[in-house]
């Protein structure tokens, strides 16, 4: 097998007092789309937040692609820019264009000009089917077409690896298939992805591997279909019956 | 069968339909309420203008025989405008009287809108009638003198103008530097680090705790002299030592009015930008902080309106003659004239320059309301 393109290590993280991830192990390995499932407040969104380190452990070790992200020395800006992360809540930048919500990261962070930037980001919102709002402000846009603008906006770094929170649970019911359709043909053309979702046939039809979590414990863990028709564990069988 | 709703325009409640409510009585109530407001106006303007606001007094005029506000005086206290304020105290109460007649079988909402607005301008009028006619009874001539003195007005407009002049650039050069000043304040002061949070929240406390009227006191006065610095002492001096407080002061309120602005984002927006491999100053200075500005204009131009009015209480700083901003433009003619008409002079230049701001706050607040997130672009 070949190396994994994350690591998480002995992860512990407290709220407070609130023990909400107990010693995570996880590797992810490229091409994987891993989909995290779980009753709320399972820790499934702590743990996708903690491979980009917006969480930082209180006890453990991230790696991504070799190097430490826990370590200080590490540069976490240039080892953002190489993973892309969407939100529940689009979490689009509303004082920028479309186009502006692209190129904002292109220009300040990977330093491209004006001109190639503009054509990077053209480029990606037409990959997401947006190609006519360029010029549009986000609040002129509908949820599902905001929602693949951040996904396009995360695309146009180029990561190698893209974080999936929840980002179908703010829409409307008829607005949630066009994103599924964005993140199915990513993966199809191969993205490493880390999905948190309640979306379970998406979960069955794209993920590789499922990973079911409670109480901030991986609890079980396989091949989607597998678990879906067959969980081990109570709480897995208790959770699935009660969303399927 | 089926039955389908078709979409409709909905029903004329305009102008139009407002007035086709109307009744004879609502009619007639609106239009004697009306009637007592313009007879007041109308006659108060009529009677003054006929005895004459200001004379001018000939040169070798014995002492006390000729004041230039006699003609005032006279009209004020004239029989016509007696009879005048009780008339419009009777059609005031006519107009009232209307409304109420029928206060339990009005016809309409519109109608009884109508009617209730006739009544209370009429009883306006009759208010305002009868504080006419208690200034009457009271020392006339002694407050025409003292208050009314409009030519004295115009002889000093240059000074006025000047006077405005300085307030403006006072306001200007003090809130430029306050509002740059302030916003670095406010991201100092949500440092995660204590030690850089602490000398900001030290010098925001002080600024807000201590009356600005002292610290422009102990700045001019104190700090200049004890320091020997060049910059803020000779003529131009006082002038500099205003701005600068004026600015300090300032730094302190519109810092916590940014902080309120950068905290009523959600987290969200710094969150993304992070992921995108933003730092964190770049984050602060591309996404939140113009996201930030723009909430916060409406409230910093209230900061603004404020400053202007506080730049009156440089007078302390004992400023030049062609230094000195509205307020000490009507102080200076007060002591040389012994006329408070000056002070209304101040006034009505204040009047002039916050008046357009307030209305820009509104304007400002009303549209950032409209949800529109932006209030450029």
């Amino acid at each position: 097998m070949s190396e994994p393109i994350v690591r998480l290590e002995g992860i512990n993280k407290w709220f407070g007092k609130l023990h909400v991830l107990r010693d995570v192990n996880l590797e992810i390995f490229p091409r994987e789309v891993l989909v995290l499932i779980g009753p709320s407040g399972s820790g499934k969104s702590t743990l996708l937040r903690t491979i980009n380190m917006l969480e930082e452990p209180t006890e453990g070790r991230v790696f991504f692609e070799g190097k430490e992200l826990t370590d200080i020395h590490t540069d976490l800006n240039a080892a953002r820019t190489r993973m892309g992360m969407v939100f529940q809540s689009f979490n689009l930048f509303p004082h920028r264009t479309v186009t502006g919500n692209l190129t904002l990261a292109l220009e300040k962070v990977l330093g491209l000009k004006g001109e190639e930037a503009q054509r990077r980001a053209l480029d990606q919102l037409g990959h997401v089917g947006l190609a006519d709002k360029a010029g549009a402000w986000p609040s002129q846009l509908s949820g599902g077409q905001q929602q693949r603008v951040a996904i396009a906006r995360a695309l146009a770094m180029q990561p190698v690896l893209m974080l999936f929170d929840e980002v179908t649970s703010a829409l409307d019911p008829e607005l949630v298939n066009e994103v599924l359709l964005v993140m199915q043909r990513l993966a199809a053309e191969g993205m490493t992805m880390v999905v948190v979702t309640h979306e379970m046939g998406f979960a069955r039809e794209v993920g590789t591997r499922l990973i079911f979590m409670d109480q901030g414990v991986i609890l079980e863990e396989g091949v989607p279909r597998e678990v879906f028709a067959n969980p081990r564990h109570e709480r897995t069988k208790s959770f699935l019956s009660q969303i399927l | 069968m089926t039955t389908t709703a078709a979409p409709q325009a909905p029903p004329e409640r305009g102008i139009r339909y407002f007035v086709a409510q109307q009744t004879t009585w609502s009619w007639v109530t609106l239009g004697v309420g009306i009637l007592a407001l313009l007879t007041l106006f109308a006659g108060v303007i009529g009677i003054l203008n006929a005895y004459g606001w200001t004379q001018v007094c000939p040169e070798d005029a014995p002492q006390g025989t000729c004041a230039p506000t006699d003609p005032l005086t006279e009209g004020l206290l004239s029989p016509e405008l007696g009879v005048l304020a009780w008339v419009v105290i009777g059609i005031g109460a006519v107009a009232a009287t209307l409304a109420f007649s029928r206060a339990r079988r009005v016809p309409n909402k519109q109608a009884k809108e109508a009617a209730i607005a006739g009544a209370v301008i009429g009883i306006q009028a009759a208010a305002l009638a009868g504080v006419l006619l208690w200034f009457r009874s009271a020392g006339v001539e002694l407050f025409a003198r003292n208050f009314l003195n409009v030519r004295l007005l115009g002889d000093f407009f240059p000074r006025f103008v000047n006077g405005a002049k300085n307030t403006l650039i006072l306001s200007f050069l003090g809130g430029g530097l306050g509002m740059i000043l302030g916003l670095f304040l406010a991201l100092f002061s949500m440092s995660k680090r204590a030690v850089v949070r602490a000398p900001a929240r030290i010098y925001i406390n002080f600024f807000r705790g201590t009356p600005l009227i002292w610290q422009l006191s102990f700045a001019g006065l104190g700090v200049v002299t004890a320091m020997k610095l060049d910059f803020f002492s000779g003529i131009d001096g006082p002038y500099r030592v205003a701005v600068a407080v004026l600015g300090l002061n300032l730094a302190a309120y519109s810092a916590e009015v940014y902080r309120a602005g950068i905290q009523s984002l959600e987290r969200g927006q710094m969150e993304a930008a992070r992921s995108l491999g933003l730092s964190y100053l770049q984050a602060m200075r591309f996404v939140v902080v113009p996201q930030a500005i723009r909430r916060v204009i409406p409230p910093l131009t209230n900061e603004f309106v404020i400053l202007i009015k506080d730049t009156s209480l440089v007078v302390v700083l004992g400023l030049a003659f062609n230094q000195k901003e509205l307020l000490g433009v009507g102080r200076e003619i007060y002591s040389s004239t012994f006329n408070a008409t000056a002070w209304l002079g101040s006034a009505a230049g204040y009047l002039i320059i916050t008046l357009p701001m307030i209305r820009l706050v509104t304007y400002l607040e009303r549209r950032l309301r409209s949800g529109l997130t932006s209030v450029i672009g």
